[in-house]
This record gives structure tokens, sequence and C-alpha cells, in this order.
């Protein structure tokens, strides 16, 4: 068979042709929702977002941003109007596309009166978990998610985290190479959401892709590799958190042992001032006034703790990102 | 795709044959039928057959009132509560979701009449001391029947709301039903178009006669898959279609 031969074949059975495809792809979706018989709302508009495999991209936006229409398109829960969805080069909404997919709806339910295990073998089998592996994979992802010994309890004796726990161990149930995740940490106590990020963390570390759409930015921070933020159904700004966050020119310098604060040749070219706890004080200077701000400290007999680039943090820029839009929206 | 269909349809079953409106209405059609033999007397040998025929009429009443309330809302309620994402998003087709619901509501509704036939038979046998096994005969009758009107709710409410599917099934029913005064009354209407359920009307035979032979079973059946059929594929073509 030639090898135009083959990529027609796979193709034609909806399978990249291409080991290297990515994880997901979304091209020029775009979904219009009809809200009166002649009025249109736009709720999506040529969003475009590539995941390459064995990431953690971000999907972030304020609530009607966008978000959740465009995971569902590419879930094949909702029909676009235009776009092109694909998982590991496959079309999303082929069988053969979502069987490497594991999703985390937003605030997950399940039928109140399946317990834990039963609900679990739903999934498993649906999922095409081999029957001798699903009774051992169930007690395996209670306890990873914390439900240990849940496995009889009645869902509807759940709680909203317990729930929250559940939904989780049904995306990853048939160990997905990529996982959906939607509001993953909501309703979940610090512990929990702690977890959560641990385990977005060490299903990456396993090889598999996360895509994660959250409002708490905190979490997107720690975890993400990249990050799009979407907004009035647009792509606002995409890259890794790094290119995204760094403050051009400028480095933050960390400092203590400074009882009378800044020396007067540092305050003139310090700029954001602020004292953090312990009595670290935080600064950022220009890149080429390091050197004389790090000597003018150890002079007044302070300790350096840190000179890194200057960071913005997620939400400012998430802030100032969201209000530029507006603005070009408004004109 | 059996597996999947069957998996749907198991978690349907477990999930609504726990639900308190199957007692209910079971704690009721009990009633009903230990209160049946207390009916006016008409006769040596009459009294079995009105005995049979009322016990019939309960079983179909409350097995339609069962069925429609646990089909008209399943599908409607479960794509509320988003449920239905943790099945859909997998490698599942939407049409293997609706043809497991109504396998799942249909198994329910198999276990509750003949549960309900238990107790007719036993309080038939208590009264008149006589086994009464041709009311198995009327129980398969309605189960085809009450798998129709399953299949008709679970189609529309692919589609539609739970009132517009308990509205939609009763008309149905009605319809269904009343094939000769409709057809008679118009004229023009082609009779092989009209959508009967009379083939399942065999209360005459089983309550006053002496039931029905066994080939009739598999035209009952035969009707019952060509009805589910048809309307699950039109349940499964608008469920499709639909924005979740």
């Amino acid at each position: 068979m030639t090898g135009s031969t083959t990529s027609a074949v796979l193709e034609s059975a909806g399978m990249p042709a291409s080991g290297a495809a990515p994880a997901i792809e979304i091209r020029g979706a775009r979904k219009v929702y009809t809200v009166f018989p002649n009025t249109k709302r736009v709720a999506v508009d040529d969003v475009s977002i590539t995941v390459p495999q064995g990431a953690i991209h971000g999907l972030l936006g304020p609530n009607g941003a966008g978000k959740t229409t465009t995971l569902k398109m590419l879930l094949g829960l909702v029909r676009p109007d235009a776009g092109v969805f694909t998982i590991l080069g496959a079309d999303s909404r082929s069988r053969i596309g979502r069987s490497e997919l594991g999703f985390l709806p937003e605030q997950p339910y399940f039928p109140p009166q399946l317990s834990a295990a039963q609900a679990l073998r739903l999934y498993a089998r649906l999922s095409g978990v081999p029957h001798k592996d699903i009774a051992a994979r169930i007690d395996e992802l209670l306890t990873l998610v914390g439900l240990e010994g849940q496995n009889r309890t009645l869902l509807s004796a759940f709680s909203r985290g317990m729930l929250q726990r559940l939904g989780i161990a049904q995306a990853i149930v048939a160990r997905p190479r990529v996982v959906v995740l939607d509001e993953p940490a909501s309703g979940l106590d610090p512990i929990g959401q702690r977890d959560v990020r641990n385990l977005m963390l060490k299903l990456r570390d396993e090889g598999a892709t996360v895509l994660l759409s959250s409002h708490q930015l905190s979490e997107a921070e720690v975890v993400c590799d990249r990050v799009s933020i979407i907004s009035r159904g647009r792509v606002a700004a995409e890259g890794s958190i790094h290119e995204l966050l760094s403050v051009a020119g400028r480095t933050s310098i960390r400092v203590r042992e400074l009882p009378a604060g800044l020396p007067v040749a540092v305050a003139d070219l310090a700029d954001d001032v602020a004292l953090s706890t312990g009595g670290v004080l935080v600064f950022s200077v220009p890149d080429d006034a390091v050197r004389r701000a790090v000597d003018a400290i150890d002079d007044a007999g302070g300790k350096v703790v840190s000179v890194e680039p200057k960071r913005e943090s997620l939400e400012d820029y998430f802030t100032r990102m969201l209000a530029r839009t507006e603005e070009e929206a408004k004109r | 795709m059996i597996r999947r269909v069957s998996a749907i349809a198991g978690a349907v079953f477990l999930d609504a044959i726990k639900r308190r409106i199957v007692y209910a209405v079971g704690f009721f059609a009990v009633v009903l039928a230990f209160s049946a033999p207390s009916l006016p007397s008409y006769g040596v040998g009459v009294d079995q057959g009105v005995y049979r025929e009322v016990a019939l009429a309960l079983t179909f009443a409350a097995a339609f009132v069962l069925a429609l309330a646990l089909a008209a809302n399943r599908i409607p309620s479960e794509v509320e509560r988003r449920t239905v994402y943790n099945v859909v998003a997998r490698p599942v087709g939407r049409w293997e979701y609706v043809v497991g619901t109504w396998v799942g509501i249909t198994a329910v509704m198999a276990a509750v009449i003949a549960a309900f036939t238990l107790v007719d038979q036993g309080v038939g046998l208590v009264r008149y001391g006589e086994a009464m096994w041709q009311l198995w005969e009327g129980a398969l009758a309605i189960w085809c029947e009450i798998g129709v009107l399953t299949a008709f709710a679970v189609a529309i409410s692919a589609i539609s709301s739970a009132v517009v599917v308990a509205v939609g099934t009763l008309t149905f029913a009605f319809i269904g039903h009343s094939r000769q005064p409709i057809l008679s009354s118009f004229p023009g209407l082609p009779a092989w178009l009209y959508p009967s359920l009379d083939t399942f009307n065999v209360i005459n035979p089983v309550a006053h006669g002496s039931g029905y032979e066994w080939p009739y079973a598999l035209i009952m059946l035969g009707v019952l898959v060509a009805w589910a059929a048809a309307l699950l594929i039109l349940g499964s073509l608008g469920f499709g279609r639909r924005d979740l």
C-alpha cells in the first residue's frame, strides 16, 4: 500500500493520517443562535485553538464569552455553523474522535438513583473499558478522587463536592488521551481544588492532554502551559503564561532587611513598590538598571531575595484584556 | 452497539425501578385489584370474566400512567440537568441513547406489568378458586401496547418538553383506539395510514373467552417492533439534530 493510499484509508475512517496531529484542533469555529425568529446572536465567531499533545491548555473568559459553546461544538453537543474540530487528528464528532476523549461538564449531575459504582460502571461500559477491568478501575478511581468506600452510596445522597469528584472520575474512567474539564474545581473545598490541580499535572505527566475551561485564574496560572482568552465570542489573546504575563523591559526585585526603606538611588528607579509578608519589599526597575539597583541595595545592607523578569498577575492581564475588547466593541 | 445500548438501558432500568412513583402506582394498583371482587355479582361464571376484564383494565391504566411518568420527562430532565453530556460526549451515537432509554423503560414496564398480573392472578385464585392463566396473555398485549406508547413518548421527548409528551401520548393512545369511528367520520382518510393500536385489544378473548392462539402473540410482537422502530427512528433523527 502506498503512503497516499494509507492516508486515504485512515482519513476515510476518520483517523489521523499523521502521527504528529495536535491533541485538539479547532479552526474557524462559529455558532449563531436564533434568539427570536429574526434575531441572531453570534455566540462564537471564528475561534481557532490548537493544543499540542501532552499540554495543559486553559480556556479563559468571562461568563457568556463563548467558552462553553466552543467546548460543546468540539464535543459534538452543539452543531456548529462553521469550523473544523479534531481530536488527535480525527473529526471530534465521529465515534473515533471521541473514543480518546474524557469530558467533565460544568456542575456535573448524574442519575440520582444509581450508586457511585453503578454510574462509573455505566460510563466505563460506554467508553469501551474491557468488562474484566471495570471493577478494579472503579475502586482505583474512587480512591484517586477521594471517594473511597462510597461505591454503594446512592448519588442522591452525594454532596455537590462529591458529585464534582465523581464527575472527574467518570471523565478519566477510560484513561483518555485528551481530557476536557469545564470548571473542574467548582464546588470543591481548598483541599479538593489542590487535588484537582495535582490530578491535572499527573495526567499531563502521564502524557494526556488537558483542555481546562476555568474562571479560577489562579488555578489556570499554576497549571496551564498556554491559555486562550475568549471574549465576546472571539479569541482575544493566546500564548504561554510566560509570554502573556511578562512585562517587557522591566525586572522584578525582592529584597529584605531594609528597615529604612529603599535607598534613594533605587527609589528613583523603582516602580510598583509593595511591602510583602516577612518584611520583603517588592519593586520593579528597568532591565538596564538592575546592576545599579542591586549594588545600591548591597551598599545599604539589604539582602536580595530574587531577581526575575517582571510578570503581571493573570488577573490583572485578564482584566486589562477584557477592558480592551469591550472598548473595541464599543467603537 | 449492543453493549452501549444495553449499558444505557441497564442504567435507565436501575434508576427508574427505584423511583417512588413506581411503588406509589403499584400500591394503588394492588388496592384496586383487591377491591375488584367486591363488584356486584353478575352470576356464576360471569363474575370471573368481569373480574378479569376489570383486572386487565386496571393493569393497563396503571401501566400507562407509570410509563408516561417515566418516559415523558426522562430525556428532557437529562438534557436539563446535563446528565446526558456524560453519555453523548462519549463514543455513543445519539440514536443509541434514545433506543437505550426506550429499552430501559420498557424493561421496567415488563417487571411492573408482571407484578400486577401476579397480584391479579393471586386475588383471582383466592376469590374464585381459579388460576386464571389467561391473564398472562392479556399482560403480554398490555406490555406490547405500553411499549408502543413508550416509544411514542420517548420519541417526542427527544425533541420536546414533558408536558407536550404527556398530551401527545394521551392523544396518540386515544386516536389509536378510535380507528372505526374516526375512519367512518372521514371516509377519505386512507385506512392503511391510520395509526391503529387495536391489535393489542384482546380483552374480550382473554376476559370472556379462552384466550388467543400463540401466533397472535407473534403478530402483536411484530407490530410492537415495527411501531417502536418507526417511532424511535424519528425520535433519533430529531435528537441527533438537537443542540444540547
